[in-house]
């Protein structure tokens, strides 16, 4: 089953959230659930990257690539890369993945390969 | 609203100390107040970011009131991440201000070396947005990363820059006896030599080892008051003249200029503007450098230098103790140590002695208007705190 990363469209301006927000960013409504969820697009442009080599206690791998996506849609969004040799500007797919295992739970988000 | 005076300060060695955290938090206000010359406060605001994470200890401000015999004067925890410093000095300035307060006392902690290395950077990083960056495995450090990298290939900031800013903190850091890193080290040694790899290496490409501070327990406190109490004393008058803190999105991914660190134009603009000063008035200033690129940002930032030009005044030598504008004169967060809840306090310590003329070795030529800055998050939430010598 694919999965997907969701955004949050606010009903009464059309803004979108990426992350979740309670009130819109935009027009400031504040009314609770006033917001519809809204697959995120997996394609875009890698915008930053870096490979972490001092990693959290609980990842089993020895470096770690991460970087900041905007996607087609123009939400940017920070996800791992699996990607050897990172570049400004370079054209990425993501897939949603388990990014974090932790002992009793994980963590679904986004890698990006390149395009 | 009252005039607020810095009438005492105290410090503890920034390294790892093996004492109970309530200890570390009370030596330096007991230091502070034999600064000052009183025994009491009406008010005593703790700045600490993780005892209960880290130190198994919650409720920490009424075992440091009682461990000092201050009770029953009233006493709080003021948590604002890495920014939790210079926000306890924030919320103790604005007591004595409104007139709830005279006196009161302010101490920064942190006792991040009971765990390991790893432990303390996966614990920084829970400031983290937990689903848009912490699942990721993001940390301080790789937000740091990804920030250098945008910034050299939009200013051309070089690695070489980067070790010039270590290179200069770990100098100063070895006229300031409090300092956790005691190790001259060189551009050449740490860059350019066969060990360099081994002896530098990459913690979140681009940034090395050498471009990050160090894991740090200690504390740092300063007693506030009214002018009236602070006259009577007769010690050099320091003005806290100026408070200003700014927020930015959770998410780095979402700021608009990703190069931009709005919070700390904003924060630092609000304190000028309190205390009716420039940034070209400012003749010491302490910056928030976790990462030594920080410092280079941040000194535009605040309006020190124009944007993208950081790296050249640092090229010039203006950054030096001796220079135009010496910045991080006691080592900063690269050369002092970082305990995250102490450095915003440690920062207006030192700025503190500067402007007494008691920094001894590390001395800048008799400043007038001293300035700090304490970054919180990757720049989510920053407190700018400006001072200024009178008599």
């Amino acid at each position: 089953m694919a999965r997907d990363i969701y955004a949050y469209r606010c009903r009464k301006c059309g803004h979108l959230h990426y992350p979740y927000r309670m009130v819109c960013a935009n027009c400031g409504e504040n009314e609770h659930n006033e917001f519809d969820p809204e697959a995120l697009p997996k394609t875009g442009t890698l915008l930053a990257f870096t490979r972490l080599y001092a990693l959290p206690g609980d990842f089993d791998v020895p470096t770690l690539g991460l970087g900041i996506v905007e996607l087609e849609n123009g939400i940017r969004v920070t996800g791992q890369l699996d990607i050897d040799e990172p570049a400004a500007g370079m054209k990425v797919k993501g897939s949603v993945e388990v990014v974090r295992q932790e002992e009793y739970e994980k963590y679904y988000g986004m890698i990006f390969s390149q395009a | 609203m009252r005039d607020v005076y810095v009438i005492g300060v105290g410090i503890t060695s920034f390294t790892r100390l093996e004492f109970p955290l309530s200890e570390i938090a009370a030596y330096p206000v007991m230091m502070a107040l034999k600064d000052a010359g009183i025994k009491e406060v009406d008010h005593l605001y703790v700045a600490n970011m993780g005892s209960g994470r880290v130190n198994h200890q919650t409720g920490l401000a009424s075992a440091v009131v009682d461990t000092l015999s201050l009770t029953p004067a009233g006493a709080e925890v003021v948590e604002n991440g890495p920014a939790s410093g210079a926000s306890a000095v924030k919320t103790g300035f604005m007591a004595v201000a409104s007139g709830v307060h005279d006196v009161v006392a302010v101490t920064g902690v942190e006792r991040m070396r009971e765990v390991n290395s790893l432990e303390a950077t996966e614990f920084v990083a829970t400031l983290t947005h937990p689903l848009g960056e912490y699942i990721y495995g993001v940390t301080l450090p790789s937000l740091a990363g990804m920030f250098t990298r945008l910034y050299m290939e939009k200013y051309g900031v070089t690695s070489r820059h980067l070790a010039m800013v270590a290179v200069k903190n770990q100098d100063n850091a070895l006229l300031n006896e409090f300092a956790h890193i005691q190790q001259k080290i060189t551009v050449e040694g740490i860059l350019d030599s066969p060990e360099a790899m081994t002896n530098n290496p990459f913690v979140a490409d681009p940034l090395r080892f050498f471009d990050c501070c160090p894991v740090s327990d200690g504390g740092a406190s300063v007693i506030l008051a009214t002018r009236e109490v602070a006259e009577k004393l007769g010690k050099p008058l320091v003005k806290l003249a100026g408070v200003g803190q700014a927020t930015d999105t959770h998410c780095v991914s979402e700021r608009e200029e990703p190069t931009d660190l709005l919070a700390v134009r904003r924060a630092a603009a609000q304190s000028f503007e309190m205390a009716g000063v420039t940034p070209a008035d400012v003749d010491v200033a302490e910056l928030h450098d976790a990462f030594t690129i920080l410092e280079i940002v941040e000194s535009e930032e605040v309006g020190f230098f124009k944007k993208g030009e950081g790296h050249l005044a640092l090229e010039r030598g203006e950054t030096q103790i001796g220079g135009k504008l010496p910045i991080n004169p006691s080592g900063g967060l690269k050369g002092r140590g970082h305990p995250v809840g102490a450095t915003g306090v440690a920062q207006a310590y030192e700025i503190v002695l500067q402007l007494r003329g008691e920094a001894g070795k590390r001395q800048v030529d008799s400043p007038k208007v001293g300035f700090t800055c304490n970054f919180g998050g990757f720049g989510n939430n920053v407190v700018c705190l400006t001072f200024t010598r009178e008599n």
